[in-house]
């Protein structure tokens, strides 16, 4: 399988504009 | 934070004492030669010194660079190689080679190899921080950014300093590009698997850490494929590790999965993903088996019996049983004969390698003093030729076992 590239971020948006923390994960857990 | 990393060997090098006799002319070239020496020996003293952190770590491989890029960058304004870039011999042996060193006159094979010996000591670090007991979350962090500056040195190195070598790199050794493939991936999945364990603690959606985990265990095989055409002698234990770890997470990808579609009241096919991360676990399970007992270089243990992969085999269970008590009393799905296609793509949680940059070129190193290094006056005693065989000490390594696993997850 290839390997998809990584998200880069700020530390804060990803490239959708939504609010990750340092591990890239949504800032608001969504459950 | 009980995890549990395979790790290889540090490189091992023969000293270098940087004498120029002669050649170093001035007082100030010479200065650079005793701070050249000086500086690399303080690195190598870091690597084994549990002590160190990535600030000590940075700060020191930052000083040897620019001073050691002063023998590689073009100096004279002219597009020439560095007059002193082929003055000195380097010898280094490879993480999976045990103790015959390779030797390259070259400071750009030094430049790389000791970059690589870095990298290596980060993804060490980052092992010793993840197996230890109440882990913060700062130190959470700390690994998981340590492991994405591993695979930023190692991406660099393919990328941009390898390709420079007047010597290709032979089959199995460090600096090869399938051998620092895997360590690249290995160290991107790593991070991820830090990021899986926080969006559990976090709670998460099961859509996305089953994504990230199917990914995850998409790095692994991708690592593993890339080492399946070298020796067996020395890959297979880093192979094991690398496909037990594929299974492992292809096991988290289907019990998460499951957990979606016992969430979107597709019970059958819940509990037939349950039982596919069954069996996943099973197959890993063997896999640990066979890791134990393949020799070969690298660190020992018996990661069955590790916590992180036992509170699996319980998730599954318990999350299994769940499914088939509800669908007892609730839906009455008949369950599938083939288990579910994983066809997920994460998008949260994928780890970047940090982009690596070389420090800027020491201030010692002016076009002026550089003119007063004179090639023409070197002792020939000191240019020794490469020798391919000779044996290199290994490196003493403190004891990188993790610390009892008290099952504290990250926080």
């Amino acid at each position: 399988p290839a390997i998809p590239e990584g998200i880069p971020s700020d530390g804060r948006t990803n490239k959708d504009g939504v609010l990750v923390d340092e591990f890239g994960l949504p800032q608001i857990p969504a459950t | 934070m009980a995890h549990w990393f395979h790790r290889n060997p540090l490189k091992a090098t023969a000293p270098v004492s940087f004498n120029f006799y002669g050649v170093a002319a001035s007082p100030a070239a010479n200065k650079i030669c005793n701070d050249l020496r000086a500086t690399r020996a303080r690195l190598l003293e870091l690597f084994t010194d549990v002590t160190c952190n990535p600030e000590m770590m940075k700060k020191a491989t930052d000083t040897y660079f620019s001073l050691l890029q002063g023998f590689i960058v073009s100096l004279d304004g002219t597009t020439q190689e560095n007059k002193m870039r082929f003055i000195q011999n380097f010898k280094w042996t490879d993480t999976l080679l045990g103790n015959v060193a390779s030797a390259q006159q070259d400071a750009v094979f030094e430049l790389a190899a000791m970059a690589f010996n870095v990298a290596v000591w980060y993804t060490k670090f980052a092992s010793r921080l993840a197996g230890k007991e109440n882990i913060t979350e700062d130190e959470a962090k700390e690994v998981h950014k340590s492991l994405k500056i591993a695979a930023g040195i190692f991406k660099y190195l393919k990328e941009a300093q390898v390709p420079r070598f007047i010597t290709p790199v032979e089959k199995g050794r460090d600096l090869e590009a399938r051998v620092m493939d895997t360590y690249t991936i290995q160290s991107q999945a790593e991070a991820q698997e830090v990021t899986i364990a926080r969006a559990i603690e976090l709670k998460h959606n099961a859509s996305l850490i089953a994504a990230l985990a199917f990914e995850t265990a998409n790095f692994y095989q991708r690592a593993d494929h890339t080492l399946n055409s070298l020796d067996p002698d020395y890959s297979s234990k880093w192979r094991k590790y690398l496909q037990l770890k594929q299974m492992f997470y292809i096991a988290y990808a289907y019990c998460y999965h499951g957990q979606t579609l016992l969430a979107s009241d597709k019970c059958g096919e819940a509990i037939r993903s349950l039982q596919e991360a069954e069996k996943c676990y099973s197959r890993a399970e063997v896999l640990c088996k066979e890791y134990r007992q393949t020799k070969g270089p690298g660190s020992t243990a018996k990661p069955s019996e590790q916590l992180f992969f036992l509170k699996l085999g319980s998730l599954i269970k318990n999350t299994l049983e769940k499914c088939q008590r509800e669908n007892g009393f609730i839906y009455f799905h008949k369950i599938p004969p083939e288990a579910p296609q994983l066809e997920l793509k994460a998008s949260y949680g994928l780890a970047e390698p940090v982009p690596f940059e070389l420090p800027a070129l020491s201030e010692q190193c002016t076009p002026e003093v550089y003119a007063t290094f004179d090639l023409t006056k070197g002792a020939k005693d000191d240019k020794a030729k490469p020798k391919q065989e000779e044996e290199v000490k290994p490196v003493k390594e403190p004891d990188l076992k993790p610390q009892k696993d008290t099952g504290c997850t990250l926080s």
